[in-house]
């Protein structure tokens, strides 16, 4: 079953460049690209082209954010002379391929994921073995697909593919593994926001990195056990992509930087979070990341870009839009009497049905008295409440509102404040009355919005308080409260459409030349004013059941 | 008043709690308004002052739900607790009284609030020193038994009213801040706004919210 290849290479391996590599690595510790060209070159006889590439990567070292792998590397050489020996001992020849791959493919940087597992790897010896073999079966296909990559790294691709393919198994699982103890020591671990976005801008949602971490364990932890019992080949081909994944992303890390790390980090604990078993997922998953898939940094560029577009269309979109009339109705307090009266009404309601549930024998009687009191409160057809207007003669636009709003509640039995809303519809009728040709169709058009939100929300604040009062009204009489609240809503959504109707008036009297500017306005202006309606009978709806109460 | 409706990232939801007279309104005047207010009539169920302050680089908008203190109220302000992130518990130090219903108020606010609402004790009309019916000392240990906050204050002449609205804001900060407030929950009483500027990299501001009725 082993393919000659693969034997032959890990016995030369070892035989001749480990030692020598380990010793090279303890001098060169901080340089451990030269220490690639080295061995590269012990080996292959590479191309001068190495050189530069090399030199160009060690000059890309700084500004790409390695500093912070270089103290990894000092702070473990300690461990490391000693960590390779028993693992040279003990898994002799795969560790040592194993060695040599990740120095060649430049991925030394990160023994110390590997060496760290090596414990898992004693444990595991014999797993080894067969996913060495099943690995061989793949290599064509890695072939192709890290040279259709197109990082242009001619000498990494051939000698990477000879004497890697052959130690690629070792890797595997070095790598693998230690790919899991990054997840775990979160070493390369991007902070939550950092993923968040990455994936967001992925189409996919984390919980949080923590959650993906131990979920990617664990999965990790599955899906080794599973393939072991289950037979080698999903196994193989998994380790495969892993493997393919480490050598083209290989590159990358070095181009990329940290940033790259991140994004391997990610992808791998996609990989591994995802339990199917199923190569072709997989292999499509890390298809994406050997194709044309961008960089981190690329990507957060993008999303900058995005941001600033967006803020630059929300800053166009507030000049336009300089009056908004939810803003408006926000400022006026009507969105917090909103919610106050809703929180009450809740409250009330949650009594209501507390009642029904303790009261079953009167259940039926109270069910009956709530529907009435809701007959109560419908809104009569607008047709049939034909003007009785009878308001006093000569009486200013005001006081008629002030009239119809105290005939609407007089039989409330609550002392209402209605001066605010007077107060407010006599300066909107001032305003409107002055004949001042500076003042523009748009400024008529501001003021026709604030004005509707602002007396919405004194319509919605005075529903708030009546409410409030009549839960405090020592003496309920339902059906009176009912019909003043409706009476009530009556007079006010009758009030805004009036207040829509002067303001369309004053704008269509305005002598101008862009008429469909004007037409916009109007039809805007009576688009509020329905929202303010339906704000109103919302306010009313909530108040129902504190009319309600009062009878059950 | 209509200037950049979003320059403010959060907004905390304060209740202001108390007996009547004690003046919490007029505290809530002094501090939106920076004026005392003398004959300030009493309070039907609720009202509201709303002030920007900044935290820490974080401009804040404070929405503050001053509540009626008379008993009659008691059962319409108490559906008004939820989803405070900040109590301000205010007793009148001339008046014994309404030191001596703290606990009331405490135990009102412990059982209809969050355990991460700041719950903050003032002792008003610290101007009144000649009529002193409840000593410092008394106030700061039930408050340090309790694990309340405190500060006398007066509405009068302003002194320690901007202190204890902005030490509140502060502590509910450094709760969302310690993740010990969840943002996320319903009834936290803190909303975040997005869109502030000073994050370039955030994520794309969410839509505004779309419930409009």
């Amino acid at each position: 079953m082993p393919s000659s290849d693969s034997e032959d290479f890990e016995s030369a391996d070892e035989g001749r460049s480990s030692p020598n590599k380990r010793e090279r690595k303890k001098r060169l510790s901080s340089s451990n690209y030269s220490d690639n060209l080295e061995s590269e070159q012990d080996n292959k006889k590479l191309e001068p082209v190495i050189n530069k590439e090399a030199s160009s990567i060690k000059e890309n070292l700084p500004k790409d954010g390695w500093d912070d792998f270089d103290i990894e590397e000092e702070s473990l050489p300690n461990n490391e002379p000693q960590k390779e020996e028993t693992k040279a001992s003990i898994v002799k020849p795969e560790s040592s391929a194993a060695k040599k791959e990740s120095q060649t493919s430049g991925w030394d940087d990160f023994d110390d994921w590997g060496n760290d597992n090596d414990n898992d790897i004693k444990e595991q010896p014999q797993k080894t073995k067969p996913q060495a073999q099943n690995i061989q079966e793949a290599p064509s296909s890695q072939q192709t697909s890290t040279k259709s990559d197109g990082w242009g790294w001619g000498w990494g691709v051939d000698s990477l593919l000879s004497t890697a393919t052959a130690g690629i198994s070792n890797l595997t699982t070095q790598v693998s593994q230690g790919i899991s103890t990054v997840l775990e020591t979160g070493i390369g671990a991007p902070d939550p926001e950092e993923l968040a976005r990455i994936s967001a801008k992925n189409d996919t949602k984390p919980n949080s990195a923590e959650e993906k971490m131990i979920s990617a364990e664990t999965n990790h932890e599955q899906s080794n056990q599973s393939s072991a019992t289950e037979g080698a080949f999903p196994f193989g081909s998994l380790l495969s992509g892993v493997t393919k994944f480490v050598e083209t992303t290989g590159t990358k890390v070095i181009a990329g930087g940290l940033d790259t790390l991140e994004t391997i980090g990610k992808k791998t604990m996609e990989v591994l979070q995802d339990g199917d078993p199923g190569l072709a997922k997989k292999r499509a998953m890390l298809g994406l990341d050997s194709g044309d898939k961008p960089v981190l940094s690329q990507v957060l560029r993008e999303a900058r870009a995005k941001a600033d577009e967006e803020d630059q269309l929300r800053e166009a979109k507030r000049e336009a839009k300089a009056v908004h009339y939810e803003t408006l109705f926000d400022d006026y307090e009507g969105l917090v009497h909103l919610e106050a009266l809703e929180m009450l009404s809740k409250q009330v309601t949650i009594r209501i049905e507390e009642r029904l549930r303790t009261d079953p024998d009167k259940r039926q009687d109270i069910k009956e008295t709530l529907q009435q009191v809701a007959e109560l409160c419908e809104m009569p057809d607008e047709e049939d409440e034909e003007e009785e207007e009878e308001v006093s003669e000569g009486a200013s636009k005001g006081d008629a509102l002030h009239e119809r709003l105290q005939r609407a509640t007089r039989d409330i039995g609550l002392k209402l404040q209605f001066q605010p809303l007077i107060k407010q519809y006599t300066e909107i009728l001032t305003w409107l009355e002055t004949d001042d040709p500076s003042i523009t169709e748009k400024a008529v058009y501001k003021k026709a919005v604030s004005s509707l939100a602002q007396t919405t929300a004194l319509c919605v604040e005075l529903y708030h308080k009546t409410g409030e009062m009549l839960l405090v009204k020592s003496r309920r009489s339902t059906a009176d409260e009912a019909d003043a609240l409706t009476q009530l809503t009556v007079v006010l959504t009758k009030h805004i459409s009036d207040l829509a109707t002067q303001f369309t008036e004053k704008l269509t009297s305005h002598a101008t030349e862009d008429k469909d500017q004007v037409n916009n306005y109007i039809t805007n202006v009576f688009l509020e004013a329905g929202n303010s309606s339906k704000y109103i009978e919302n306010a009313f709806q909530l108040a129902i059941p504190i009319v309600q109460i009062g009878a059950v | 008043m209509t200037s950049g409706p979003y320059n403010y990232s959060y907004i905390f939801k304060y209740i202001i709690i108390g007996d009547m007279g004690v003046g919490k309104s007029c505290l809530l005047h002094q501090f939106t308004e920076k004026k005392f207010m003398a004959d300030c009539p009493h309070t039907i169920g609720v009202e509201f002052g709303t002030r920007i302050i900044e935290v820490a680089g974080q401009k804040i908008k404070l929405q503050i739900w001053d509540t009626a203190g008379q008993e009659r109220f008691r059962a319409v302000t108490r559906s008004y607790y939820r989803g405070a992130a900040g109590a301000l518990m205010v007793y009148d130090i001339t008046r014994r009284s309404t030191y001596n219903h703290l606990s009331s108020w405490l135990t009102d606010t412990r059982n209809l609030t969050n355990p991460s609402t700041v719950i903050f004790l003032i002792g008003n009309k610290s101007d009144l020193d000649g009529q002193r019916d409840v000593t410092y000392e008394e106030a700061k240990q039930f408050a340090d038994e309790n694990g309340l906050m405190f500060v006398e204050a007066s509405a009068k002449t302003g002194q320690n009213v901007e202190e204890a609205f902005l030490e509140t804001a502060k502590k509910i900060y450094q709760s969302i801040q310690d993740g010990r407030l969840d943002l996320n929950a319903a009834e936290s009483g803190v909303q975040h706004k997005p869109a502030s500027p000073g994050r370039p990299l955030a994520a794309p501001p969410a839509a505004r919210d779309p419930c409009a009725c």
